[in-house]
């Protein structure tokens, strides 16, 4: 359990600029010690300048990065204890699996007696035990991507910066990925750039929304899903408001205990109910809705808390 | 970890991967074949025209040619295995093209391919080039030193010299190699590690190679020796005099050629985005 009360990453006015282009400008945020928390926004936003400003590879031009309390070039202050997969960073090719991360070991001054067993743990981690005596460039795209994964999580950093973990991998290997990401939550701070917003969902406690380069929201994903605020209710189709059996009983809901409002999109056939926020929780509330809905025969297709993390990115993007 | 010990890893493992390398495996047999061929060409030649040209003659024409080329230092020169002081003027040509394609793609193959990234997050970018360019330098080295060897065999066996006079002059003739090819890597990493594509890197330091030699062939004909100073070759006379500050200054300025542009590249590749 993570017990550093100062944040892991911290970015404070953070800008980036190319010739006349700002690709990001006057971002602010920060990163708890053992959050996982999400980049998030369309191509373009600037999400992978400021994953490559947060990893030292690009200088600010204008504004602060701090992880762990140093700049993330003070290499040897951060030596071990940041871990970084970078997107499109190919292995090198003539290397061999277990070549290139014992290597990657003895930089982060893992002594040599100990170098080639953390290495074969790191890749042990993601499955790849039997690729070790493999040269990097004749592995597919998914094994790269899990060795270029042991490499970011060797000798256990403390901080993990992951550039689109599971993009171009197919759905086995990218539940893989998700699942080493979670068994590894709580210990460490990661930070995950990534399009899959569904993914971002599952795995992030956090999230920054960036767009055209600036910050637009920066919130725990409850509150970006509004989960502890909101449930939804999809209802079979041609399911209408009113008051017969089959029908959706508004007013009623809305009168139930703690509830602030609720309506039903009849396009959508959904139907939104906010409740108090810390009055209650959304299970609580979830239990009264279905309850009365079934109660009245009206036929439900789905459930969940809050919005889809995508509604709110459309939203604000 | 010290920066001593990052340099070392970062060493080793070039190395490795350049003698690994069909590239490197390729260059090296080149060189070394090619330096076999001539150097048996050439000793076969000399030794028929020690047959043919009456022994004082030969040493009094050597004596003229080298005292014209060297000045004082040039007696001792034309005592020396003729076919190993070609072998040095061989060398000396060949070492610019021998560093610009053994280092061409040490940085900028790196970069195009971001490969580079794994590295950074984990040693000072400094010791990342000084790596580069220690395993850049020590490649050259290598195939050198492996063309020596088999020049000082073959000259031994088809020339008419004996061992000692072969094993003398063989290793100072490859002494002044070690400072000349250690300003031209210095001058490759600075140039190299500049680019992103491996082919402009190597396009680009040839065309730094290609200046300094032509400026060397300006100084010779307006002598301004000042515009040959970044030359590296300019200084192989200074490395073999026998006048003791005239090889202090010929090593202090090919090793200051190295160290400037070796510390110029490090602080150029700390300030870019990578």
């Amino acid at each position: 359990m993570v017990v550093a009360t100062e944040p892991a990453v911290r970015i404070k006015g953070l800008t980036k600029r190319f010739g006349m282009k700002t690709a990001v400008d006057g971002v602010s945020f920060e990163i708890a010690p053992g959050e996982v928390f999400g980049l998030i926004g369309p191509n373009g936003a600037g999400k992978t300048t400021t994953f490559s400003l947060l990893a030292g590879y690009l200088k600010p031009s204008e504004g602060t990065v701090e992880v762990l309390g140093h700049p993330p070039t003070a290499v040897d202050a951060l030596r071990a204890r940041l871990g970084v997969l970078p997107q499109d960073a190919l292995l090198p090719a003539s290397d061999t699996v277990g070549e290139f991360l014992v290597h990657m070991a003895r930089l982060q001054d893992i002594p040599k007696s100990k170098a080639e067993g953390a290495a074969r743990d790191a890749l042990d981690e993601v499955n790849g035990r039997e690729w070790w005596s493999q040269r990097c460039g004749s592995l597919s795209h998914g094994m790269a991507k899990r060795v270029a994964l042991a490499q970011a999580f060797l000798g256990d950093p403390e901080v993990v910066l992951l550039d689109e973990p599971t993009a171009g991998l197919d759905p086995r290997v990218a539940w893989e990925v998700r699942r080493i990401i979670l068994a590894r939550k709580g210990r460490l701070a990661i930070v995950i750039s990534s399009h899959n917003l569904q993914e971002l969902e599952e795995v992030c406690d956090a999230a920054a929304i960036l767009d055209r380069g600036k910050l637009v929201a920066h919130a725990s994903m409850a509150e970006l899903t509004a989960s502890n605020e909101e449930v939804h209710v999809k209802v079979a189709p041609g399911t209408r408001a009113g008051a017969k059996p089959g029908q959706v009983q508004v007013q009623a809901i809305r009168e139930l205990p703690h509830v602030k409002t609720a309506h039903l999109d009849e396009d959508a056939l959904e139907l939104v109910v906010s409740f108090k926020k810390g009055e209650t929780d959304a299970e609580a509330v979830i239990g009264q809705v279905l309850q009365l809905l079934l109660t009245h025969q009206v036929r439900i297709s789905g459930v969940a808390k809050g919005q889809a993390l995508e509604t709110k990115v459309m939203a604000l993007t | 970890m010290s920066p001593f010990s990052e340099v070392e890893l970062i060493t080793r493992r070039e190395l490795r991967r350049t003698f690994r390398s069909a590239k490197g495996g390729i260059l090296a047999g080149l060189s070394v074949a090619g330096g076999t061929g001539v150097s048996m060409l050439i000793a076969w030649l000399d030794r028929l025209q020690a047959e043919k040209v009456p022994v004082e003659l030969q040493a009094q024409a050597r004596d003229q040619f080298f005292q014209g080329l060297y000045g004082d230092t040039g007696h001792a020169i034309a005592a020396s295995p003729y076919p190993l002081w070609m072998m040095l003027e061989g060398a000396l040509w060949l070492a610019p093209l021998l560093v610009a394609l053994m280092n061409f793609d040490a940085v900028s193959g790196e970069l195009s391919h971001r490969s580079v990234r794994f590295w950074t997050v984990r040693v000072r970018r400094s010791s990342y080039i000084l790596g580069k360019y220690l395993a850049g330098w020590l490649s050259v080295l290598a195939v050198l030193l492996t063309m020596n060897v088999i020049v000082w065999g073959v000259t031994l066996v088809v020339g008419h010299f004996d061992a000692g006079a072969v094993f003398t002059w063989g290793p100072r003739y490859f002494l002044v190699l070690l400072p000349v090819t250690a300003a031209w890597c210095g001058i490759a990493t600075l140039v190299g590690a500049q680019f992103k594509t491996p082919m402009l890197s190597l396009l680009a330091i040839f065309a730094a190679f290609f200046g300094l030699w032509f400026l060397r062939v300006v100084a010779g004909f307006s002598n301004i020796d000042a515009l040959a100073y970044a030359y590296p070759n300019f200084y192989d006379s200074y490395l073999l005099s026998t006048n003791a500050v005239q090889l202090t200054a010929g090593i202090g300025a090919t090793l200051g050629i190295a160290l400037v542009a070796t510390a110029a590249g490090t602080v150029l590749f700390q300030r870019r985005d990578i």
